[in-house]
């Protein structure tokens, strides 16, 4: 029971690895083009603060809807949301970089366009980073508040500890629906700050949810195959198929509507942002997205016996892996790059990026047991069976 | 068009699935099992293979194509409009009402399916074999032809797995 994942030295080597990477990344970037390199290290914090805090959101949902089957990877969410604290320093490092992402923080471009005139008194540099550290603030607080209501569960072992959690998950899923929401407009809408959409936010929090839900999975069935989580089966793997299935349909109608709404409407200031993503090989993406997210994940996973299937839901897992950076590269890049290029700037970033993360969690995942023993639905989970 | 139905009378959940249990090991052939609130246990019993999902699923992709080449053929073959400059194979546009009779064509159809495979129509009588698993009895019901065992054997098995009462019944 009180088994606990153990990473090998050669694993903390990679990620080790993989930082250095990261770091000849930025160097190079910063020595060649600037520009491309902060919207890189924007778009891949993003993309793994995204994950940290839809396994967040995946977690505080197990304790409000008081799931039984997930009980026993509980401790993988709990891991994950280990990245946010790296996030909020590489967010507040993004300071030096506004400029070169940002046209709101130019006063210069601001006073002579009156559209960014207006929007000021939200869109300007100091109450930008004010908001930034109060999400931060939020989400690294409370995130270390379950963290530590979870391990004192492990000692003590009491309902009242359970009943805590279930309220402060309440509180969180409250608190994360308003930040994330005003943060991905902040973020990643407000690179093109003329352009609006109301569904943004909601199309991304579901994007994190979705692919948060994945990476639990992911993780899950690796460390299945490495022979921890003994007791896992395939309803386990059916009920994280559920959600993706379910969560592909979400993410579709969202990114659809987003879309059939501005071309409805045929509002020029609406329909710059698709116009962008029209030309120059940049529809390509519109439809990798479709086919990765939502095509592809739907037809796979709607036979029950594939959703059982370790080694499909493990392909799916990646693709949908894939899957986030694909979403989060077709909102950003295209106001930085002329045509979508893959070139030593995003490898680099994303790997130091993804090194953090994985140093992260594993540090986190290897300090605590892997299976929350006094959890009160923890018998329910290991014998989980549908039918 | 009656036939006779040996009918194993249940006091408890616990007693129907051993009961079943011990059915199942003598190879007696369940007809139906009739229950105060859904046991799953009970549904495995009978092992009734479905295809309904695979028929709902041609529902939905028939609907699909249909719904699509119906748009298609009204707004750019039949009567095209100029609404605003828009092509007309609105193609987005067309989406949404795809999604939304392509639900309603499934539910009809399934409906449909569901009602003519299990024989239900408007006015059929309905035939409750015993009046008390409305209440808070577990009833099994084998039919005597196919049950695969005469009633004392059928008999015997249910008792030994805890039914309270065992009884022959036209139907």
């Amino acid at each position: 029971m009180d088994t606990k994942v153990i990473f090998t030295k050669k694993f903390y080597y990679i990620t080790y690895g993989l930082m250095g990477l990261g770091v000849i990344g930025l160097v190079y970037g910063f020595l060649t083009d600037s520009h491309r390199t902060w919207a890189n290290l924007l778009m891949d914090n993003y993309y793994f603060l995204s994950l940290a805090l839809g396994a967040a959101f995946f977690f505080c949902l197990q304790y409000i809807t008081q799931s039984g089957w997930s009980a026993m990877f509980r401790r993988i969410p709990e891991a994950l949301m280990a990245y946010i604290p790296y996030a909020g320093i590489i967010m507040v490092v993004m300071y030096f970089g506004l400029h070169d992402i940002y046209h709101w923080s130019h006063p210069d471009l601001v006073a002579n366009d009156e559209l960014l005139a207006h929007k000021a008194p939200y869109l300007n540099i100091p109450f930008f980073m004010i908001r930034l550290v109060i999400f931060f603030v939020a989400w690294i607080l409370l995130t270390r508040y379950l963290r530590k209501l979870s391990l004192q569960e492990d000692a003590l072992g009491s309902k009242e500890l359970f009943e805590k959690m279930e309220f402060w998950s309440k509180v969180f899923i409250f608190v994360l629906a308003v930040t994330f929401s005003a943060a991905s407009f902040d973020w990643i809408m407000s690179i093109d700050a003329h352009w609006i959409s109301g569904i943004f936010a909601f199309k991304n929090f579901a994007a994190a949810f979705y692919h948060g839900t994945s990476l639990i999975g992911l993780i899950a069935i690796i460390l299945h195959k490495k022979g921890y989580f003994k007791d896992m089966n395939e309803y386990h793997l059916l009920d994280f198929s559920r959600y993706m299935f379910g969560l592909s349909i979400i993410w579709g109608y969202l990114y659809f509507s987003q879309f059939a709404l501005i071309w409805f409407g045929n509002l020029p200031e609406e329909t710059i942002y698709y116009a962008k993503r029209w030309e120059n090989g940049w529809i390509i993406f519109v439809f990798l997205n479709f086919a990765i997210n939502w095509f592809i994940p739907f037809i796979v996973l709607l036979p029950q016996k594939l959703d059982k299937n370790i080694n499909v839901v493990y392909g799916i897992c990646v693709l949908l892996l894939v899957g986030l950076y694909t979403d989060i590269y077709e909102q950003v890049m295209p106001d930085f790059l002329t045509s979508p290029s893959l070139g030593i700037i995003e490898i680099g970033v994303f790997a130091g990026l993804a090194g953090l993360f994985l140093f992260a969690f594993a540090k986190a995942l290897a300090s605590a047991p892997l299976i929350a023993k006094n959890h009160p639905y923890l018998e329910e989970s290991i014998h989980h069976h549908l039918h | 068009m009656n036939t006779t139905h040996i009918i194993g009378v249940f006091d408890s959940k616990m007693d129907l699935l051993a009961g079943i249990e011990k059915a199942k090991s003598n190879n007696f052939k369940i007809d139906e099992i009739y229950t105060p609130y859904p046991v799953m246990e009970a549904i495995d019993a009978l092992e009734r293979k479905s295809r309904f999902t695979l028929a709902a699923f041609f529902y939905g992709f028939a609907a699909v194509v249909g719904v699509l080449s119906f748009l298609y053929w009204t707004s750019v073959i039949d009567w095209p409009i100029n609404y605003g400059g828009k092509p007309t194979n609105a193609f987005p546009s067309f989406i949404i009402i795809t999604l939304v009779l392509t639900i309603l064509t499934i539910t009809i159809l399934s409906l449909f399916t569901f009602s003519i495979r299990a024989k239900i129509y408007p006015g059929k009588k309905y035939i409750l074999p015993d009046e008390r698993a409305t209440d808070d009895k577990f009833i099994v019901l084998f039919d005597k032809k196919t049950a695969g065992g005469g009633f004392e054997a059928i008999s015997s098995a249910l008792k030994a797995g805890g039914a309270s009462e065992v009884y022959e019944k036209e139907l």
